[in-house]
């Protein structure tokens, strides 16, 4: 899931605090926005655009918290207005609703528990690339030099 | 990039087999939504009936209940329905209506049965109304109308007078949805077809209310809570005509006279 490397160069202190802050915005975020998941993208796309202009290491890891963002987007806002469409209209609960909700859950733990480690380790300044997100993130995040 | 898309692949194949593998428990029996839904719908159903019991006057002349208990049986028998579900009650007014309640308790006012020319008219109505118990229309209904909340603390003790027979009057004297309405009437077209009664009786019927419906709309509950009638019957006639089958009478002209006679005498009385 992550994979610790070594970043193109070190980065100074300021630097992990603040690329450290983009996994703590997801996961506050998380708390306050769970039953509507636009919340955490949009603090997310917050954070990043506030620190677009930072520097390399900070920007790589405010876009990684980003794209992260993006996927889970998709499966929650799937199992919220699963949610709504039963709780409001005939839908009814079915194995295949309870399935997608355990499954959205296990994908959100996985991601929750994953933005810990990443936020701890990128606050010690060691660069964590996810697993497809870390990729994504170098083929976008390019170094300014 | 080829190793993003590969990623990117596998992620979205993980996810689709975990919510796949998962999906093949029966968590609805784990969970036992079913059995909880069952028990809210069955408590509702004689809650609300006991309200009508009390309230309004039932006919229980014999040749009226068993003129109506014919019809439901043949229906039930032929569209392998299991009869005990269905509770029909006659009650003595002068409303054309007829609604079903939760727990497949079918409620006839009388006026409606005299109004029915033939017992194939009757039918085509019967067949409605069990094709909401049937497909289950009825709780969807009530959760759309006062939620899944109210419905269990009413069926749990907390008996709020004014709720309950404000949702009894929402099932008695409203609509369902446009499309759960056209189901009905469909399903209602095949447990006819089923039970070899002309549905064409039934498309009649609503033909014939919908005439007259501007003239006495206040009696015509059942009509004017069922929008478009003329759409509705021609529809229905619409379905019907891919249907062959040989039709045959349901009931005896005698019989049917006689719950007529009945009626009116319960009427003058």
């Amino acid at each position: 899931m992550t994979q610790t490397s070594t970043f193109s160069y070190t980065p100074g202190e300021h630097e992990a605090e603040k690329a450290s802050n983009s996994y703590l915005m997801s996961l506050i975020a998380l708390i306050a926005g769970l039953p509507l998941p636009i919340i955490n993208l949009i603090a997310t796309l917050i954070f990043y655009i506030g620190n677009r202009k930072g520097t390399y290491f900070v920007r790589w890891h405010c876009t990684q918290a980003l794209l992260s963002q993006f996927s889970m987007l998709f499966i929650n806002s799937f199992g919220f207005w699963w949610t709504i469409s039963i709780i409001f209209t005939d839908e009814t609960i079915t194995s295949k609703y309870i399935a997608y909700l355990i499954t959205a859950f296990i994908f959100n733990l996985t991601e929750f528990i994953a933005t810990i480690y990443t936020a701890i380790q990128t606050r010690k300044g060691i660069h964590v690339e996810w697993w497809f997100y870390g990729s994504l993130t170098n083929l976008i995040c390019k170094s300014k030099q | 990039m080829k190793k993003l898309i590969i990623q990117s692949f596998t992620g979205v194949l993980l996810f689709f087999l975990t919510w796949f593998a998962l999906a093949q428990i029966n968590w609805v029996s784990i969970f036992n939504t079913d059995k909880a839904t069952d028990k809210t719908e069955e408590k509702l159903g004689t809650l609300f009936w006991d309200i009508i019991k009390k309230t309004e006057k039932e006919n229980k002349t014999s040749s009226v209940t068993a003129t109506v208990d014919t019809i439901v049986n043949k229906i039930c028998v032929a569209n392998a329905i299991d009869r005990k579900s269905i509770k029909v009650h006659i009650i003595e007014k002068n409303e054309i209506n007829a609604f079903a309640l939760p727990n497949g308790h079918l409620v006839i006012y009388s006026a409606l049965l005299a109004n029915s020319d033939n017992p194939e008219e009757l039918s085509g109505v019967i067949c409605h109304e069990i094709a909401h118990i049937e497909l289950n229309h009825v709780f969807k209904k009530l959760i759309k109308e006062v939620g899944i909340s109210v419905l269990i603390s009413t069926s749990t003790g907390n008996r709020n007078t004014e709720v309950i027979q404000e949702t009894l009057k929402t099932l008695s004297s409203t609509a369902f949805d446009r499309g759960l309405e056209k189901e009905a009437d469909i399903k209602a077209v095949d447990y006819l077809v089923n039970t070899k009664i002309n549905p064409e009786a039934f498309a009649n019927f609503l033909y014939k209310l919908s005439d007259s419906e501007k003239k006495t709309a206040k009696y015509l509950t059942w009509i004017s809570t069922h929008p478009e009638s003329k759409e509705r019957s021609k529809y229905i006639v619409e379905y019907c005509k891919k249907k062959n089958a040989n039709y045959k009478k349901i009931l005896n002209t005698k019989n049917w006279n006689k719950m007529q006679e009945d009626l009116k005498i319960a009427t003058q009385n």
